[in-house]
């Protein structure tokens, strides 16, 4: 299996170049990562982020030929050789497919990812119905592997202003929970020039989500929702 | 309330001005294609309707500001250094005048 990976060592390199390999996958490799773990066996310098290697953590969003993806959920038979592997697009790198993912939490803090309810809380629990909870549903599911959102071009260009479609999915979660209380307040944030309305319905979101989320839809559902508020 | 011209004014404005001119092209074409005027006169006389020519004068002002909300949003992307922007967008807002200016005059002079 050939392929040619992104390398960059802030320390010796002054940009990143790329490196190709050839090895041979073993019996039980099944996934891009099993294959770039083998690699890294052979030569230790090569750096990855990985945690829990089944598509749950996030921890290694990469560009794979040109798409963001996880490596361990990535089938090694459905890769073009020679797989060209690269870091998230338009994130700072820290060392080879290692990038820094602050400016994406920034964003992600932003728009307060945790319920606001002033009400004193119940004995046990604060109940939604089921058509309450459903509303959740395709927005909760959010791992925060930053597919999405380095993979958007909007991003790109603003990314100390635009949220995100990552950062934009988990408000549109917040917005509609029937026990969140700042449903307005929470409007108003994104209502400027940047934080929502960068978005240019590109889609791009929608088409890389590893988990096969749709960021667009929110942001759709998010818009609809001012409109309805200001009409 | 907002007074300025952002966010989801602006977006509704894109998509308020776009629905319009939409509809009065396939309006105009379609008025093209069945009536076409024979002449001069014809096409003068048309247009003169006070219908069409108040029709036509929302087309121009929803172009307008379809144009100015639309570039200025590519300028927010695109150019970055402030004094670079504002130049951008004084050069767009001039040429926008301008041409307003120029409709308003063939709309006025022509029927008046």
């Amino acid at each position: 299996m050939k392929l040619s990976i992104s390398r960059y060592n802030p320390e010796r390199d002054e940009k990143p170049y790329m490196q190709d390999y050839e090895i041979a996958p073993g019996p039980q490799d099944r996934m891009l990562l099993d294959v770039i773990l083998r690699l890294k066996a052979q030569d230790d310098s090569l750096t990855i982020r990985k945690s829990c290697r089944e598509g749950v953590c996030g921890s290694d969003a990469i560009n794979i030929n040109g798409r963001n993806g996880l490596a361990c959920i990535t089938k090694i038979a459905d890769l073009k050789e020679p797989v060209v592997l690269r870091p998230l697009p338009s994130f700072p790198i820290i060392r080879d497919l290692v990038v820094d993912m602050t400016g994406f939490f920034k964003q992600y803090h932003s728009i307060k990812p945790y319920l606001i309810n002033d009400d004193p809380a119940p004995e046990r629990e604060r109940l939604q119905s089921p058509a309450q909870r459903e509303l959740l549903n395709g927005s909760y599911e959010c791992i925060l592997c930053a597919c999405c959102t380095s993979q958007c071009p909007s991003f790109w260009w603003n990314p100390d202003k635009f949220v995100g479609p990552a950062g934009l999915l988990q408000a549109h979660r917040f917005i509609v929970d029937s026990r969140d209380q700042a449903r307005q307040e929470r409007l108003d944030d994104l209502n400027d020039a940047y934080r929502l309305f960068r978005c240019r319905t590109i889609m791009n979101c929608t088409e890389v989500c590893p988990k096969g989320l749709a960021p667009s839809r929110a942001i759709e559902q998010i818009r609809l929702l001012m409109v309805t508020d200001f009409l | 309330m907002r007074r300025t011209v952002t966010g989801l004014r602006a977006w509704l404005l894109q998509r308020a001005t776009a629905v319009y001119m939409l509809v009065f092209l396939i309006f105009f074409l379609l008025h093209f294609i069945l009536d076409r005027p024979r002449s001069y006169a014809a096409w003068h006389g048309w247009m003169s309707a006070p219908g069409v020519s108040i029709a036509a004068c929302v087309f121009f002002a929803a172009l307008l500001l379809h144009a100015w909300v639309g570039v200025r949003d590519v300028f927010m992307d695109y150019v970055r250094p402030a004094a670079l922007r504002v130049c951008a967008l004084a050069l767009l807002f001039l040429g926008l005048s301008a041409t307003a200016a120029w409709v308003l005059r063939i709309f006025l002079v022509r029927s008046g």
